[in-house]
């Protein structure tokens, strides 16, 4: 039985500003030339956007009330707005919760955007995890100490090598080295890998992701809308989220089993299983962070990861391309928003040397905080 | 990791043993420390005393860490704090060869590791004693009490041998 939200949003524009470091610029100016971007990309009037849903940069000095800053900025008093904390997994969110908007009959055209100046303004990703007796007392800190600590464990149970995580950094490197938006296009190769200095043992400065400027916007309305506007329609086919908001408390924390669940529900809703998916976008704040949503995603089995991604299988020409954008490793480190920008450019057939042949179902997904956050979105064609 | 100040008055009364690596004039101890609550103040005091202790549920009976008001299973407000043995197993292992704080500067590499107790609960401390790198997961570890200031006493790990 076909679920009832199938194919009930679509994403109608997407937009990135410049990316990397843009001197001048502020979370802001990024945000609003993102949404500028997308509005055109859409062909939709400024004034039919009817809802703002926002991520606030680490940068952004209005803190929870960016919606409010933004929405004053770009002229919009929409019906439906806020804003959302849940790092890398916020722009899923964002979507999911404009879909639900759009269903309700609550909103029509709903912009969801972010911005941040994080390489030039200042960023703070370096901060110390948690809260209460914080992990700082053991010098546990810092955006790679729990994908260190999942991929310590991943390596310890199943085998995964740090050559099997190199291979997702010159997957997403090769793709971005295709990519004329992206800010790292050089390639490189799995020795360049292991050469580069550690960060946090067992990572790599080549298994993290870049701090980047940036800003995005998508727009999402409903698949009615879409057909009347200026792109090829990209229908949301299914979309899930879950989360883990215990860590220590969980035994399995560190393998984010929500993961699992956020994807099984998003494959449910699109009527859809691991074999359908031609192209994925997979949320890589550092590469460990890939090879388990291969794992969570069912297209190998749990401890199998490290193996699957060996050989070319995640590159562009073979079995599931991966991050064909080169991803937050590569592309640029926007929170995963323009994983979910490739994705749509995938299903419209706009990625040139790195379009995906044929390619008409595509994942994205997107995980924050202490990983405590997922969610997935299964992408279609028209 | 061990930079015992030690001073006299602070010196635990414990059988645990106490940090091993030789005493030298040491700089002010400048890493994070935490803050005193009225919520996580037995903690503290206990590791100041030789002992780590966790909260016991007085409802379900369930062993708790992170410190909460609450315990997670059943919600109630009533507790004990029960000392455990100090021993486990690393459950995680890494490595920091970066410094995201001035006190660890001249520490680096330095190993964290989250230590699977045997009582239940895991929490984040360092493994001492050895090499960073050489610590590995399944590793069978006992707790230490490293005074770091005359308030505060971290707890932290190192090997132990099979037959304790």
């Amino acid at each position: 039985m076909s679920h009832r939200l199938r194919r009930r949003g679509a994403i109608v524009g997407v937009g990135a500003s410049a990316q990397g470091k843009v001197p001048g610029s502020t979370a802001l100016s990024l945000a609003v030339d993102a949404f500028k971007r997308a509005l055109d990309d859409s062909g939709l009037r400024k004034n039919q956007i009817d809802g703002l849903l926002t991520l606030r940069g680490q940068t952004s000095p209005e803190g929870e009330q960016n919606y409010l800053r933004l929405g004053e900025t770009l002229g919009i008093n929409p019906r439906w707005t806020g804003g959302m904390h849940m790092g890398g997994a916020t722009a899923g969110a964002l979507i999911q919760q404009a879909v639900l908007a759009i269903d309700a009959g609550m909103a029509t055209h709903v912009a969801c955007i972010y911005g941040d100046a994080a390489a030039t303004g200042g960023g703070v990703f370096n901060r110390a995890q948690g809260w209460g007796d914080s992990s700082s007392i053991w010098g546990f800190m810092a955006a790679a100490a729990n994908s260190a600590m999942t991929a310590s464990r991943h390596m310890a149970l199943y085998g995964t090598t740090s050559r099997q995580l190199g291979e997702v950094a010159v997957a997403c490197r090769h793709h971005a080295s295709l990519n004329p938006d992206a800010v790292m296009r050089q390639p490189i190769t799995v020795d360049d890998h292991q050469a580069s200095r550690w960060i946090v043992e067992p990572l790599h400065l080549l298994d993290c992701c870049l701090v980047s400027d940036g800003g995005v916007c998508v727009i999402v309305s409903s698949a009615e809308h879409a057909r009347d506007l200026r792109q090829p329609v990209v229908p949301i086919l299914g979309m899930g989220q879950a989360h883990t908001t215990q860590t220590l408390g969980r035994e399995d924390w560190w393998y984010a089993p929500h993961q699992k669940a956020a994807v099984q529900d998003a494959y449910a809703m699109a009527g859809v299983g691991a074999s359908d998916i031609d192209v994925a976008q997979l949320y890589d704040n550092f590469t460990i962070s890939v090879l388990l949503w291969l794992e969570h995603a069912g297209f190998c089995a749990p401890g199998e990861a490290g193996a699957f991604v060996e050989g070319g299988r995640i590159r562009l020409g073979g079995q599931l391309p991966v991050n064909t954008a080169g991803g937050n490793l590569s592309e640029s480190f926007m929170e995963g928003w323009l994983h979910i920008v490739e994705g749509v450019r995938q299903m419209r057939g706009q990625c040139g040397p790195r379009q995906v042949p044929g390619a008409e179902i595509c994942l994205t997904t997107g995980r924050g905080m202490a990983l405590n956050c997922a969610n997935a979105l299964v992408l279609g064609k028209g | 990791m061990t930079e015992s100040a030690k001073p006299e008055s602070a010196v635990p009364e414990t059988g645990m043993p106490e940090a091993t690596q030789p005493e030298s004039v040491m700089p002010p101890y400048n890493k994070p420390l935490p803050v005193l609550t009225d919520d996580n103040r037995p903690f503290w005091d206990a590791c100041r005393g030789g002992r780590l202790s966790f909260q016991c549920c007085s409802g379900c009976g369930h062993l708790r860490y992170p410190i909460s008001p609450f315990c997670p299973e059943c919600l109630s407000a009533d507790f004990a704090w029960n000392p455990v043995s100090g021993r486990g197993t690393v459950f995680a292992s890494v490595v920091f060869h970066q410094a995201y704080h001035p006190g660890f500067k001249g520490e680096v590499p330095y190993n964290v590791a989250l230590i699977q107790l045997e009582e239940g609960p895991r929490m984040y401390s360092n493994v001492v004693g050895v090499p960073p790198r050489e610590v590995r997961v399944g590793d069978l570890v006992e707790v230490l009490f490293d005074p770091v200031t005359p308030e505060i006493t971290v707890p932290r790990f190192r090997p132990r041998g099979t037959a304790t």
